[in-house]
């Protein structure tokens, strides 16, 4: 072995596994999240105001939009799995400030210039982001249930939910990294990332059936992500197939909205992270500066 | 291999838009040596250091680091190194102590040693009582301080510092240099980069001069002041007195007075010269007969700044203009 080194110190520190260097990074950003309340609470603020506005805003209203196909459903029913995907949306949108935030600090160089595996950094952080993702959902699900919110599939389906804001969770985030990464400025990320997030939620099937919306807010809706995500939660909580964007007779029930809603963002995850891994591979080979 | 901690030949490092930042350099700094770039902004000093610290590929020549080649071998480099950047990199939303534990996670240092490592590199970086505290509350000088520390967890052979001082008040900088002389003398090869001269001059025991990308001269303190030629003769003119090419030229008129040996500085002249004790008087005389006021008078040894004038053409003065105005001069006084 040539890493012998002549000086008399003998304490050079070995490096970790990659399941190691997973878990501290994991730990440390599980720590950053808990102590900044901002990010725990600041990325719920919005979907909890939009689930109690909208229950009590429009709940009338919508209850008679969405009673369309027979079965009585209330609208809280209808829109806690469209809040706990902006849930993920926003949760995501968090990550990429995350990251530039690092490298406005410093954090991401040092990082580099450690023996860590590059790969276990990110997957440690992307993990401890899922982990608030969950947290997150369950606390809107939970708080949808004191509402009047009814889960047809019972606990199997709300893991389903969570699953689904999962894989939702990961395309937005590699977007928002991606954001990170091409401005390094906290400001424009949360702009960049914050500013998709509304015009995406109207213009899909979040909050009203696209058949009672004009005909070009249906056409885009079947091209955003957000419907899919939406559809998926939405099958797992009435227990039946709701997706109208692409009609699937196949698999029957929810599995006519899960299989192809999973397609879809399995597909757009894979593309979107893997434009991720690629843009922060080389961040970390070039210059930070 | 492993002579030297870091053995350079030929680096070349040029941006993919063509600006080459490093040219040509050749560096060997053996073990144990407190080693110093110095040079102004711009100048290629924290580029050659990244290279050195893998952050960034070297786009020609060869560099070793602890005899481990830094394209082939990054993390055998990285697992060996500390680095501190030029800005100062820790976490806000932890404390001194999880910032530390963090950095020795990191690189692995074992859970056995872990406990006893924090509370050693807390007590040296003068952080203790104030170890469970956020860094976000710090001050500039203990967040440097707590950095540095993180640098040093996995007690790396040879520690890099980015302009380790920068920004510091003379307190904090004086307590620091204490820091990395006992880490020093502890056998730990440090490289730094500074553009104060009188941190290279205190800590270092050799420097390399750099200037745009290139290492214009390399040796010890007293060395390069040897360069430089001579002692330096000062004299201060008064500011609404007449201008200072009048005075540049009385004094050239005077015998043994080389007029390249003369330099305007912010209050007067200088003028180098191995005899400067012996021609002041006829420096004084050639002002006076050309009817100059003279403030001041000093005779002195040659400083780094002489040197860097000497060498580069250029004054390091304007280089401090955006610092905090502190002259680094009091701080090591």
């Amino acid at each position: 072995m040539s890493t012998e080194n002549p000086s008399q110190r003998s304490q050079q520190a070995t490096g970790n596994s990659f399941v190691g260097d997973v878990w501290v990074n994991y730990k440390r950003w599980m720590i950053k999240s808990v102590r900044n309340p901002f990010i725990l609470t600041g990325s719920l603020l919005q979907p909890v105001i939009f689930l109690v506005l909208f229950t009590q805003v429009f709940g009338q209203v919508a209850t008679s939009a969405i009673g369309g196909n027979g079965a009585a459903i209330s609208y809280e029913t209808y829109l806690v799995p469209a809040i706990a995907v902006q849930t993920a949306l926003a949760a995501a949108a968090a990550s990429g400030i995350g990251l530039v935030n690092d490298i406005e600090e410093g954090m991401f160089d040092k990082i580099l210039v450690s023996p860590m595996s590059r790969t276990g950094v990110f997957l440690g952080k992307s993990l401890a982001e899922i982990s608030r993702i969950v947290a997150q959902i369950v606390i809107i699900v939970g708080l949808g249930w004191l509402l009047g919110a009814r889960y047809a599939t019972g606990i199997p389906g709300i893991v389903g939910i969570l699953i689904v804001g999962i894989v939702f969770s990961l395309w937005f985030t590699a977007f928002s990294n991606i954001v990170a990464l091409v401005t390094r400025d906290q400001e424009s990320t949360i702009i960049g990332a914050n500013i998709l997030q509304f015009p995406l939620l109207f213009v899909s099937s979040a909050f009203l059936p696209l058949s009672v919306m004009p005909g070009w807010i249906q056409t885009i809706a079947a091209f955003n992500p957000i419907t899919y995500g939406v559809d998926a939660a939405r099958a797992l909580t009435l227990g039946e197939d709701v997706m109208t964007v692409i009609e699937v007779t196949r698999f029957g029930g929810v599995w006519d909205t899960l299989v192809p809603a999973f397609a879809v963002l399995v597909a757009l995850d894979v593309v979107m992270v893997g434009a991720a891994v690629v843009m922060l591979n080389r961040a970390a080979k070039s210059a930070v500066q | 291999m492993g002579e030297f901690a870091i053995d350079v030949d030929g680096l070349e490092l040029t941006y993919s838009d063509g600006t080459r930042a490093v040219r040509d350099v050749d560096l060997q700094v053996p073990e144990g040596e407190l080693f110093g770039f110095l040079g102004p902004n711009g100048a290629g000093k924290t580029t050659t250091i990244k290279v050195l610290s893998t952050l960034l590929q070297p786009t020609g020549g060869s560099v070793h680091v602890n005899g481990f080649d830094v394209v082939d071998r990054p993390r055998d480099v990285r697992r060996t190194i500390g680095y501190m950047a030029q800005e100062t990199s820790i976490d806000n939303d932890l404390t001194a102590r999880e910032n530390i534990r963090f950095a020795c996670e990191a690189y692995g240092v074992p859970r056995s040693k872990r406990a006893d490592r924090i509370d050693e590199l807390l007590e040296l970086a003068d952080l203790a009582d104030v170890a469970d505290k956020r860094a976000n509350d710090f001050s500039g000088g203990m967040k440097k301080r707590l950095d540095a520390a993180t640098a040093l967890v996995h007690r790396p052979p040879l520690v890099f510092l980015d302009e380790p001082t920068t920004g510091l008040d003379p307190a904090a900088r004086n307590r620091l240099w204490e820091y990395f002389e006992r880490i020093n003398e502890e056998g730990t090869t440090i490289v730094l980069t500074t553009q104060y001269l009188e941190e290279a001059d205190q800590l270092c025991d050799r420097i390399s001069v750099i200037h745009d990308g290139e290492i214009v001269v390399t040796g010890s303190p007293e060395e390069l002041k040897r360069e430089v030629g001579g002692e330096v003769l000062d004299v201060e003119l008064a500011e609404d007195g007449p201008d200072v090419e009048r005075a540049r030229d009385a004094v050239a008129s005077a015998d043994a007075v080389d007029r390249s040996a003369i330099d305007v500085t912010d209050d007067g002249l200088s003028i180098t010269s191995p005899r400067a004790r012996e021609i002041g008087t006829d420096v004084l005389l050639a002002l006076r007969d050309a009817d100059i006021p003279v403030l001041g008078f000093n005779v002195r040894s040659p400083t780094l700044d002489d040197v860097f004038l000497a060498v580069t053409g250029e004054h390091v003065e304007d280089l401090d203009a955006d610092g905090d105005g502190s002259e680094p001069v009091e701080a090591s006084r």
